[in-house]
Formats: C-alpha cells, structure tokens, sequence
C-alpha cells in the first residue's frame, strides 16, 4: 500500500521532532531548549517541502488530499471540522506565544575552545604548540618509575579534582550536581582521548578564567590550579588521568 | 537467525545469573581492584587514611576495624552480610564521596574486593544473627501518626534528630574513632547512606548504626525498646518527612518572583510566603578560591521572591542543625573549635548583562563587579545585621552603606528562615542593581555555617542560576488570541466559499 504523499511528510517532521527529543531528552540526558527545538523544526520544515514538491507532479500528489478537502462537496463535514479547529488552535497558541518566557536564557558555549599558541602560566610565557609531559618518555624507559608517577598524580587527583570530577573520573563527583556547566567526565571518548596533554595543561593550570569567550569563562568552576598545585602535580595528574581511563593522549606524532 | 537469537538469549541469562553462581570472592584479584580504585581514600593498609582522607566527610570507612555502618545483621552480630558490603560498593553511598561502582566493576570484581576488605580485620564465616522483619506494616495516615507519636515520645529519637527531624542535636556526637558525626537531616533524602526506602529505614532503627550513637531499638536492654511492629511505624513516619517541596529539581534554575499588589511580607513566618512556590538549589563547598574548604554544612537553600510596584523580597531557607551564637555557651559546647556567626549572601551582578557575559560566578572580578547581600546572624552581644558589599573576587570586598536593604531571620528546630527586603530601583543605578520586571536577571548564593568553622572564604556556595519578576501581561495575550481566531477562521472561511464556486 502506498503512504499519501502528505501523510509522508507529516511521518517525515514527526520522525525529526521524535528523534531530537531522544536523542537530547533521553540519550543525552538534557532536555532540548524549545527555541533550539523550533529552529531545528524550521529547517526540517523547509527541507521536507523542497523534497517534497521537487517537481510539479510531486507537488499536485502532496496538495492532492488538502485540495480535495476544501473543494469535494461529499467531504464537507470533515472541512467543517477542520475549519472550526485550525483557527481555535491558531488563537490557543498565540495565546500561549504571548505568555512571558519563564525558561532560562540558553548559553551556548564552547567546551573545547582551541587554544592559544601561547600562554602565561607558573609565571612563564609557554609555547602550548611545543609543550610536552616531562613525564611521558619515563613510560618506555622505566615503568616501575612511571607506576609511582601515576600513583602520586592519584594522590593529587583524589585530594584536589575527585569533589566534583569523581573518584570514576565520571564527572560525577559527590558535588557534580551543584555545578552548572557540569563537571567533564574523563571516561567518555569525546573528552581527554580526544586532546593533547599540553591542552590539558593549559585547562588544568589557567582554569576557567583562563578560557576565551567563547567558553563563558565567567560561568565555568574549573579553579585556577597554578594557584594551588606545582607544575609537576599536574602533569602527575595528567598522567593518572589518562592511566586511569585507558585513553592514549593525542600527540603529534604518526603512530 | 532465530538459532542466534537463541544463542544470545541463553549467553546473555548464564550472563544474569552468573553472580548468583559465584559464591565467594577471589581475595588475590580484589586486591588488584584495591589498588587501583580504593586506595586512594580508604588507604594502603585499609586503615581509611588514603591522600584524601582529611578532606572528607564523612571520612573513608577503616576497614581494619572490621566495623560497618549499614548492616541488616543483628545489633549483637559480629559481624555484617556480605549483601551489605556488596551493596555499598556496587550502589555508592549518597552524600559521601563514595560513588556506586556498579558500572565499573562486574559482580565477581565486587565479590573479590568485599572478599580482600574483609581481610584488613580477619571476618570470616557468616554473621550470627540476622534482623528480623517480621511483618511490614504497610504505610498509611495511621501508621505514620503511630511512628510521629513513638518518634517524639520521651525523645526517643528526636532527641538527636531534632523535633522536625531535621537532626538538629543538642549534642556534641562523636563515633567510635573520636570523628565528629551528625544524626541525619531526615527531610533530605539524598543524605541517606543507604537508601530511604522503609525497609532500610527498618534496618537502620533495628540494627542501629555500628559506631555511630545510633542504638539499636531492637535492643531487649535499651529502655527506648521498640517491638517489630512499631518500628515499621517509625520507618512509615521517618520515609514521610522525606515527602518535601523543597527537593532540587534540576531542570528549575529559574526563580519566579510573583507580583503582589500590596505590601511584601517582612516576616519570614508570615504566611504569605506560601504563595510563592520555593526553588531549591544544591550547595558546594568554596573550592575555587583560595582559601578553599571541603567540609561544609549546608547542602541546599530553598528560596522564594515576590515583588510589588516599589520594593522586591527574598525569602531564604535552610537547614542548619546549629544557631551559631557566639558569646552563648551552649552553642560553644557543641561547635568545632572555633564558633562564628552564621551567616548568608545573595550576589547580583551590579547591571542586568545584556548579552550572555555575567560577572565572575564566585563573587565577580574587576572588569564585572557583584553586588553581595550579606546577614550574618549576631552574637550575645549584637543583633543579626545585614551588609551591602561591592565585591570584585573573593579577594577584594569593600562594605558600602546600603539604599533600604533589610533582613529579618528566624531560626526554629534546626532551619533558618531569612527574608531579605531592597527598594527596586536605587539613586545609584550604576553601582546598585535595578529589578527589571521581566529581565533574567543573575543570582546566587553562600552560606556559612558558624559552628562548622565556616568563616571569611571557608563556606557554601552556588554557581549563577536567575531570577525573574514575572511581569503581569494584562488582557493583551487574549485579544491577540480573540484576533489569530478571526483572521483565520476568516481566510478559511474565504478559501472554502471561492472553493465551493469553482468547478472542480
């Protein structure tokens, strides 16, 4: 049996809509802002209609069972419905529309804003193209060494970072829920497996107000640890992190 | 391809019921899992004095004493069920830094890592005697006017737990290693260690918690004895405290201040706050600034806000289980070494921000400066006052004579109440924030907890949530309404006439 071709496009916009409220409400665990959802909408709208009237004869077979609505005499009845319901819906949504807003602004921001090529950190301009954990080659050269390494960037890990990254390095740490943006979680793949070290230097020593812009600093709650940490704690850190999660730092390097 | 169904049906049923076969827990393998996941708070010797245990609180379990605190063993049992190490380390305790590992670690890995603590205090075998359930009373209006009346009858329980259940003791408790604890706030369910469902609440009221002043009730020689039956109605009535508006709910960040046509109430008690339903928020410690703190008190405040043509109002709640009243000695008895008032911030940005850039979260910088509200709750010898500062980071606070800022506080059975009043709009908009109807505008909280050694920079806080003075929209979303009916309706009405006419 064939679907009509509107009952198509209608299956097509309720199958987007679905699936951005599962992918945003249910996967991702974030409830879609409706301003996001509604611009997603538009051009899901406006792409569904271009397909859908690509030539004329598509065009007629998608206005063919509204045009037969308003003119067959023998469906007057449902016209009659259908007339009485659209304009009470139209008047029911621009009543809702004029309501004031009582969701929150939306802030948008970059999580990974690309960094700079250089940064003032311990005190010293770095050169963050170059920079490398001193601590790295010690993996090949003596792994019982490297083994201590992990473990005192452990000790600094579940002293200073696990209140809000967690004991899982989850980013649900016993204080995660008081936090707004949420704490990264370490294990996920679109994290640290995707970054170099010396970026994870750069967001670990300068903190949030060490981010561009484009990240909000003013709303992140990443401390400033060049305040409180030594430089070599962190790059310890940095390599407990990626011990502890199984995750290969990026490098520059063709492996 | 049904046979491969099949197939994975029954690997996936021998997958579920695999941890029901294994018996017994490989201690040579739950070390490895030790020294990778637990190491680091309960210790190398299992003693619970790993890097971060100064930092916690409550602090790692010492395993070496071979004591736990949620068992559904009996009281005089030496021992606690595997089932109860088991489910502590597979689910997490809520409100401690111990997370569930069940996502982690399979149930062998947890059979192995419960068999290996077992070790630290050589238990072995299987306690003697288990708590008896006997048959639960299913909740109801009755049974929970039963367990209110046992709860409070020669404060049974509410001596330490407060006549509200929100653990406000009037004693100083300390656990068997000399640590200071806290009966439990029974409104904040999140705080349960294991779970406030009844049943575990029976658990916990019949075989007490080992190690903490939390007694068995089942004890045959405690004279607050209770029977089977009463128990469940203390449970009944314990799971019903925990039935609150004031629970985070994470979705909210918006509080909706409500316009009154009359005069705001001053008073923190007045009834008139009910109108305005609360937000609550979760609280962290100040980890960000220096000098950090890790232990605070207070982990949430519920607030409400309502406005009128000149002024606005804050009305702010939460829990403290002690009035920090320096100078009073009861309240220096039962403080940690240093006694402080209590006190409570309110930061606005000085300028509603147009775009999304807001002032630094923890008290402003210098290109963005805050406005902070601060109360502190008084002493022996001075009232409570409230303050006006300009901060611009948690370094550089200046106090400023304040434009017809006032606070009045109330504090009952272990909650404080503080209702902050403001003009709307002050002579000094550049320096003072003017309420907007209508606007987003910035908001958050500290809050000190003076018995707690909470002082200066040591406190609770939120980041930035928002308030809204919910503007009146009058008559004009029905008229735009009245006007979206008729000019459709007319197009379609046009439509089906010229429709009707042509020849189809």
């Amino acid at each position: 049996m064939k679907i009509p071709r509107l009952l198509q496009a209608v299956l097509v916009l309720a199958g987007v809509y679905f699936g951005f409220v599962l992918v945003f409400d249910v996967i991702l665990d974030a409830v879609i802002p409706s301003s996001l959802l509604a611009m997603y909408m538009f051009f899901a709208t406006a792409g569904v209609f271009m397909v859908f009237t690509y030539d004329e004869e598509q065009t007629r077979e998608l206005v063919a069972p509204i045009k037969a609505l308003v003119e067959d005499p023998s469906k007057r009845p449902w016209r009659n419905i259908v007339f009485a319901i659209l304009p009470l819906a139209a008047g029911a949504g621009t009543y809702v529309q004029m309501q004031p807003s009582l969701e929150a602004p939306l802030e948008l921001r970059t999580i990974h804003p690309a960094p700079p090529s250089t940064a003032k950190i311990y005190g010293k301009r770095v050169n963050l193209l170059k920079l490398e954990n001193p601590f790295r080659k010690i993996e090949k050269e003596d792994p019982d060494r490297f083994r201590e390494l992990v473990g005192e960037g452990a000790a600094v890990y579940i002293r200073n970072c696990q209140f809000c990254h967690g004991d899982k390095l989850d980013g649900r740490g016993p204080y995660a829920d008081a936090l707004n943006p949420t704490p990264l979680n370490f294990q996920d793949v679109g994290t640290i497996a995707q970054l170099q070290e010396s970026y994870l230097f750069w967001r670990i020593t300068t903190g949030g107000p060490g981010l561009p812009k484009e990240a909000a600093p003013w709303i992140s709650s990443m401390p400033v640890w060049q305040d409180f940490l030594k430089e070599d704690e962190v790059w310890k850190v940095i390599l407990f992190l990626y011990d502890y999660t199984g995750h290969r730092p990026r490098s520059w390097e063709h492996e | 391809m049904t046979y491969r169904i099949a197939v994975a049906a029954l690997l996936y049923a021998m997958f579920l019921s695999g941890p029901a076969l294994a018996q017994s827990g490989d201690v040579d393998r739950g070390e490895a899992i030790y020294q990778t996941r637990c190491l680091q708070c309960h210790g190398d010797e299992g003693d619970g004095l790993g890097p971060a245990a100064e930092r916690l609180n409550p602090p790692p379990r010492d395993f070496t004493l071979g004591l736990y605190k949620f068992i559904t063993s009996a009281f005089d049992a030496d021992l606690p069920n595997d089932g109860d190490i088991i489910r502590m380390i597979r689910d997490g305790m809520p409100g401690t830094a111990m997370p569930g590992w069940g996502d982690l670690l399979s149930e062998q890995d947890i059979l192995d890592v419960t068999a290996f603590i077992k070790v630290f205090a050589e238990l072995e075998g299987a306690p003697e005697g288990q708590i008896d359930h006997g048959a639960q009373v299913p909740t109801s209006p009755e049974s929970i006017a039963a367990g209110d009346r046992l709860f409070h009858a020669s404060e049974r329980c509410s001596e330490c737990h407060g006549v509200q259940g929100k653990g406000d003791a009037v004693k100083k408790l300390k656990n068997d290693n000399g640590d200071r604890t806290w009966p439990r706030n029974l409104t904040k369910p999140w705080t349960f260690r294991a779970s406030n469902g009844v049943k575990d609440i029976f658990a916990r009221i019949t075989a007490g918690i080992p190690t903490t002043q939390m007694p068995s009730f089942a004890d045959p020689k405690s004279k607050k004895r209770l029977s089977i039956e009463e128990r469940w109605h203390v449970a009944n009535y314990v799971a019903s405290l925990a039935k609150t508006d004031k629970v985070v709910r994470p979705e909210n960040t918006v509080i909706q201040a409500a316009r009154l046509a009359g005069a705001l109430p001053g008073d923190p008690d007045d009834g008139a706050w009910a109108q305005a339903p609360p937000s609550t928020f979760f609280m962290l410690p100040q980890l960000v600034g220096r000098e950090r703190f890790f232990t605070t008190a207070n982990d949430t405040v519920s607030v409400r806000a309502l406005y009128n043509d000149t002024a606005i109002a804050l009305h702010l709640e939460w829990d403290d289980r002690t009035r920090s009243l320096p100078g009073d000695a009861a309240a220096k008895a039962i403080a940690d070494e240093e006694l402080y008032e209590d006190a409570f911030a309110v930061q606005f940005p000085v300028t509603i921000p147009r775009g999304m850039e807001k002032p630094y979260f923890l008290m402003g910088d210098a290109a963005k400066p805050v406005n902070l509200w601060r109360w502190s709750s008084g002493t022996t010898d001075k009232a409570g006052s409230i303050k006006l500062i300009d901060a611009q980071g948690i370094a550089a606070q200046e106090v400023r004579e304040s434009h017809g800022l006032t606070a009045l506080a109330s504090y009952k059975d272990g909650t404080w109440r503080l209702v902050m009043t403001r003009p709307r709009a002050t002579g000094t908009p550049d320096r003072d924030l003017q309420f907007e109807e209508g606007r987003f505008i910035p908001i958050a909280f500290f809050a000190w907890d003076g018995s707690n050694s909470e002082a200066g920079t040591q406190h609770a806080m939120t980041t930035w949530y928002w308030l809204l003075l919910k503007p009146s929209t009058g008559a004009q979303p029905i008229i735009g309404a009245v006007i979206a009916v008729f000019l459709i309706g007319g197009l379609l009405a046009w439509w089906g006439r010229s429709a009707g006419r042509t020849p189809s």
